[in-house]
C-alpha cells in the first residue's frame, strides 16, 4: 500500500496535469459544440456532414466518427480520440521513468532496499499509474458532462462511463507495454525503443483505415481495441470484448515485465550484447565539437537528432503517400468538388499536404521542444546545471548556447523531412514548389523556438515544473488556434498561439507578419528566460 | 603578481543567505589568505555548502558580500569561475557520456583542456576515462569530479567534501595532491564534516554550526578539540594500570571492567601510550567521534564556550 501511494507520490504532477488537461479539453469542444453546431436539426445535419468531411482526412489519426451531428459524437471524435493519444504518451513517459529512470536516480534500488519484492514494485507502480488514468479518465468525463449541461441536454451516464473506461484500458495496456520494453532495453534507448514501439502499433492501426494491406495486423495494436467502440453517440456502440483484450494485454504485459525485472541485473538491460574487452584510457575525448558553444551541445544529441530527422522523413512519406489517398477520396465526392476548388483554388494536393503533414509535424515539434526543456530541468536537478556554471560561463550563455542548439538540431530534422517530402511528393506525381517547401519546413524553426524559449523560461522559474507548465501551455496554444474563432476570442488572443500564426506556408506561402510575431514572442521569452536564470539561486 | 592576487583569495564580510525558520547561514565573516589550504568543519546541515555555493556565485546573498581573488563572487562571476576549479557536493549525473567526454565537454567551456594535466591525473587515480559515467562506481565518479576541478590548475579550489566515496588509498592520494597544490601556489577552500580530514591537510579551520561561524582556529587548536574514544583490552595475567591512566594528561571518563579500559582521550596519545607501556595489551581500539559530539562535549546547544587553552 505504502509503495502505491509513493508510487502516486512519485508521479502526481502527471495526475494532476493529464487530469486538468483531460477536463478542459472535454468540457471545451463540448461547449464549443453548442457554439457552433447550430441548434435546428437542419444545421446540426450539415454541422455533422462538414464535420464527417473533416474527419476524413485525419483518418491516418482517427476513426471516423458516428453521429457527430450530436453532442455525443462530436465530443467522442474532438475530445476523447485525442485524449487516448495524449494518454499513450503519457503512460509511455511514467512507464519508462518509472522503470529505468528511477532506477538512474537510485530509488528503485531504495524502495528494493526496503524489503518489497521486484513483483510487488511493478505491481504497485502499475497501480499507482492506473490510479493516476482512472482520475484522468474521470476529469475526461466530468469536462463532458460539465459541457452538456452547459447545453440543457442530457446524454446516457453508461456511454460516459463506457468512454472513461475506454481511456483508462488504452492508457493502462500502452502503460505495461512501454514497461515490459523497458526492462528488456538498456537504459538509453529504453524511451525511444517504448516509444517506437507504441508509435509503429499507433500506426499500425490507424494506416489500416486507408491501406488494406495492414488491416490483417491490425489484431497486434491496442488501439484498435479501442476504435472497436464509440459509446458516446447516439446509436453508438461499446465493446466489452475489446475491454477485455485490452485489460488482458495489460495484466499480461505488465506480468512479462514483472518476470523480466526479476531476471535481469539493476542498471542492465535484460538482453545484453557481450562486451569487448577494452583497454583503459586515460586520454580527453579529442573530438572538436566539445570545444565550440553549440556544436558540443549537437555532438552530444547527435544520436537523438538523427532518430528525430529519420523518423519524421519516414512520417513524410507515410503522409504522401497518404494524401494521394484521402485526395482521391475527397475528389469521389461530387458535393465537395467546388469547396475544394473555392478552398484550395485548384491546388488540391498542396492544401491537404499541409494542412495534414505540417499539422503533425508542428505537433511533434512543439513535443521536440518540450523534450529539451525536460533535459533542461533535469540538467538544474541532476547538478549538471551546477557543474557548467563552475566555470567561466555567463548564464545568458548558458541559456542562449541551450536555445541554439535546439535551434541547430531542429534544422538537421527540417532539412531531412523537408527533402524527403519534396522527393516523396516528386516521386508520387505531387508537383509542390520548392521554395515553398524550403519556407514551410523552415517556418518549423520559429514555431519550436516560441515553445523552447517559453520552456527555457519557465525551466529558469521553476524547473520541477517546467514540463508539466510547458506541456499545459502547447495544449493552450493548440486549443487557441482551434477554438479562437469559434469562441470570438480577441484577435491578438488568438495571435499568441503558435500554431496559428504558423499559417499554411505551403499553400499560401509565409506570413511575414506571422513569422515576425513568431520571433518576437520567441525573443520575449528568451529575454525573460536569461533575467530568471540571472536572478535565481542554483542548486539551492 | 596581478593586483587582484594581493587581495585574500576569499573574503566575505556579514555574507547571510536567510532560507527562513532558522536554515541558511548568517553573518559570516571570514578570510582566507592566498596559498593556504583552510578547512571547512560543520556537521551535515550546518551551512558549509551553502557557503560554497554563494562563494561560487550559485546564489545570491540575503546580505552582506562575497569575494574571490577581489572579485564579487556573484556580480563578476564569470571572471571569479576562470581562477577557480570547483568539486561539488553531488557529482552531477552525465548519463552515457565517457568519462573523456565530459573533461572534453567542461574543458571546452574553459577554452580547451589541458591534456597531458588530465592524463596525469587519470593515471594518478587509476580513472578509467573510456568508460561511460553511467558504469561508474561511485568512487569513480568523486575521482572524475576531482579531475574536473584540477584539470585547469586554478588559483583557487573549493571542494565541497571531496574525499566522500574514495577509499583510503585514494584519499591519501589526494591529500598529496593537496598539498602539492598548496607547494605551486594555489589556494585551497576544503570542507568537510570529518576533523581528522581537516587535521591531515589544512593549516587553519573555520567551525561551523547552525549556519554561524563558531570559530577559526589554527591547527594547534583544533588538535586540542580532537578527542577519541579509546577501549584497552589488557591481558588476562596483566595488571590494570589503573592509576597511570587516570593521571594521564588528556585522559577523561575512564570506565575499568575486568580487564577492559574505556576512555575519552583529548589531543595526543603520548601521555596514554606511557602510562600503558608497561602492561600487556590485546587489543586497543580508537575511534572518533561525530562532529556534532565534539561540538555538544565543546559548546553549550546555543551559546559556544570559549575553546579550552
Amino acid at each position: 500500500m505504502i509503495a502505491i501511494v509513493f508510487g502516486l507520490r512519485l508521479g502526481r504532477w502527471g495526475v494532476v496535469g493529464f487530469s486538468l488537461a483531460a477536463f478542459v479539453s472535454t468540457l471545451i469542444q463540448t461547449v464549443g459544440f453548442y457554439q457552433i453546431a447550430g441548434h435546428t436539426p437542419g444545421e446540426r445535419i450539415a454541422f455533422g456532414n462538414s464535420i464527417l468531411a473533416l474527419a476524413s482526412q485525419f483518418s491516418a489519426l482517427f476513426p471516423p466518427p458516428i453521429r457527430p451531428d450530436t453532442v455525443g459524437g462530436y465530443v467522442e471524435f474532438r475530445g476523447f480520440h485525442p485524449l487516448a493519444i495524449l494518454f499513450a504518451v503519457w503512460a509511455l513517459a511514467s512507464a519508462t521513468g518509472a522503470a529505468r529512470g528511477d532506477e538512474e536516480r537510485g530509488i528503485v534500488a531504495a524502495a528494493l532496499g526496503t524489503g518489497i519484492s521486484r513483483l510487488g514494485l511493478i505491481a504497485a507502480r502499475t497501480i499507482a499509474f492506473a490510479i493516476g488514468v482512472v482520475i484522468a479518465a474521470a476529469a475526461a468525463a466530468a469536462g463532458f458532462l460539465v459541457g452538456v449541461a452547459s447545453g440543457h441536454e442530457s446524454v446516457s451516464p453508461l456511454g460516459v462511463i463506457e468512454a472513461s473506461g475506454l481511456l483508462v484500458a488504452v492508457g493502462l495496456s500502452c502503460y505495461a507495454l512501454s514497461l515490459l520494453v523497458a526492462q528488456l532495453a538498456a537504459v538509453r534507448v529504453a524511451t525511444a525503443a517504448a516509444g517506437v514501439l507504441l508509435l509503429a502499433l499507433f500506426l499500425l492501426n490507424s494506416l489500416s483505415r486507408v491501406f488494406d494491406s495492414l488491416s490483417m495486423w491490425r489484431w497486434l495494436s491496442p488501439f484498435r481495441y479501442y476504435d472497436l467502440s464509440q459509446p458516446l453517440p447516439l446509436g453508438g456502440h461499446f465493446e466489452a470484448r475489446a475491454v477485455v483484450v485490452l485489460v488482458g494485454v495489460s495484466v499480461v504485459a505488465a506480468a512479462a515485465a514483472a518476470a523480466a525485472f526479476e531476471f535481469r541485473d539493476l542498471g542492465s538491460a535484460l538482453v545484453r550484447p557481450p562486451r569487448r574487452a577494452s583497454r583503459v584510457s586515460n586520454t580527453v575525448s579529442g573530438a572538436a565539437w566539445w570545444r565550440w558553444p553549440v556544436w558540443r551541445g549537437v555532438f552530444e544529441r547527435r544520436i537523438a537528432t538523427a532518430v528525430w530527422a529519420v523518423g519524421m522523413a519516414a512520417l513524410a512519406i507515410v503522409f504522401v503517400s497518404l494524401t494521394r489517398t484521402i485526395v482521391q477520396v475527397l475528389l469521389s465526392i461530387p458535393s465537395l468538388l467546388p469547396y475544394l476548388s473555392i478552398f484550395v483554388r485548384q491546388q488540391v494536393y498542396p492544401g491537404v499536404l499541409g494542412f495534414t503533414w505540417f499539422n503533425v509535424a508542428q505537433l511533434l515539434f512543439a513535443a521536440m521542444a518540450i523534450t529539451y526543456v525536460a533535459r533542461w530541468s533535469a540538467e538544474d536537478s541532476d547538478g549538471r546545471l551546477e557543474l557548467a556554471l563552475s566555470q567561466p560561463i555567463s548564464r545568458a550563455a548558458v541559456v542562449v548556447e541551450r536555445v541554439a542548439t535546439l535551434v541547430a538540431c531542429a534544422l538537421v530534422i527540417v532539412a531531412a523531412s523537408g527533402a524527403t517530402l519534396y522527393y516523396a511528393s516528386h516521386v508520387q506525381g505531387i508537383d509542390l514548389n520548392a521554395g515553398r517547401v524550403v519556407a514551410a519546413s523552415l517556418m518549423l524553426i520559429p514555431f519550436a523556438l516560441v515553445f523552447a524559449s517559453a520552456g527555457s523560461l519557465l525551466a529558469a522559474w521553476n524547473p520541477r515544473a517546467a514540463v508539466g507548465l510547458l506541456g499545459a501551455f502547447a495544449f493552450a496554444s493548440y486549443l487557441d488556434t482551434e477554438l479562437g474563432s469559434i469562441y470570438k476570442l480577441p484577435l491578438w488572443v488568438q495571435d499568441l498561439s503558435a500554431f496559428k500564426l504558423f499559417g499554411t506556408p505551403l499553400l499560401t506561402g509565409v506570413d511575414g507578419r506571422n513569422l515576425a510575431l513568431l520571433l518576437l514572442l520567441s525573443l520575449v521569452g528568451l529575454a525573460s528566460s536569461i533575467l530568471a536564470m540571472q536572478r535565481r539561486d542554483v542548486g539551492a | 603578481m596581478l593586483p587582484e592576487m594581493a587581495a585574500p583569495a576569499i573574503r566575505t564580510s556579514r555574507l547571510t543567505k536567510d532560507y527562513g525558520v532558522g536554515r541558511g547561514l548568517f553573518d559570516l565573516d571570514l578570510q582566507v589568505s592566498a596559498q593556504e589550504v583552510f578547512g571547512y568543519l560543520g556537521p551535515n546541515g550546518s551551512g558549509k555548502t551553502t557557503t560554497i555555493r554563494l562563494l561560487m556565485g550559485m546564489i545570491s546573498p540575503s546580505h552582506g558580500t562575497a569575494h574571490v581573488f577581489g572579485l564579487d563572487c556573484f556580480r563578476e562571476a564569470v571572471e571569479v569561475k576562470r581562477k577557480v576549479g570547483y568539486l561539488p557536493g553531488d557529482v552531477p549525473q552525465f548519463g552515457s557520456l565517457r568519462g573523456s567526454e565530459v573533461v572534453a565537454y567542461l574543458g571546452g567551456m574553459r577554452g580547451g583542456v589541458d591534456r597531458r594535466r588530465v592524463r596525469a591525473l587519470a593515471e594518478r587515480f587509476d580513472l578509467d576515462l573510456g568508460r561511460r559515467f553511467r558504469e561508474y562506481s561511485s568512487g569513480n565518479k568523486q575521482k572524475l569530479a576531482i579531475v574536473l576541478a584540477f584539470m585547469h590548475e586554478p588559483d583557487l579550489l573549493i571542494l565541497d567534501e571531496p574525499t566522500s566515496s574514495l577509499d583510503p588509498l585514494n584519499q591519501q592520494e589526494f591529500y598529496a595532491l593537496l598539498r602539492e597544490t598548496r607547494d605551486g601556489g594555489a589556494t585551497v577552500f576544503l570542507s568537510s564534516h570529518v576533523l581528522s580530514e581537516v587535521e591531515h591537510v589544512c593549516d587553519r579551520v573555520g567551525i561551523i554550526r547552525d549556519g554561524r561561524l563558531v570559530r577559526v582556529a589554527q591547527l594547534d587548536e583544533l588538535r586540542r578539540i580532537r578527542v577519541h574514544r579509546v577501549e584497552i583490552e589488557f591481558a588476562p595475567d596483566t595488571a590494570v594500570p589503573e592509576t597511570p591512566i587516570r593521571d594521564a594528561e588528556g585522559v577523561e571518563e575512564v570506565t575499568i571492567s575486568g580487564q577492559r579500559v574505556t576512555c575519552t582521550v583529548r589531543g595526543g596519545f603520548e601521555a596514554l601510550m606511557r602510562a600503558i607501556r608497561d602492561a600487556q595489551v590485546v587489543d586497543f581500539i580508537s575511534t572518533e567521534p561525530s562532529l556534532e559530539e565534539i561540538f555538544l562535549s565543546y559548546f553549550s546547544e546555543r551559546k559556544p564556550k570559549a575553546l579550552p587553552p
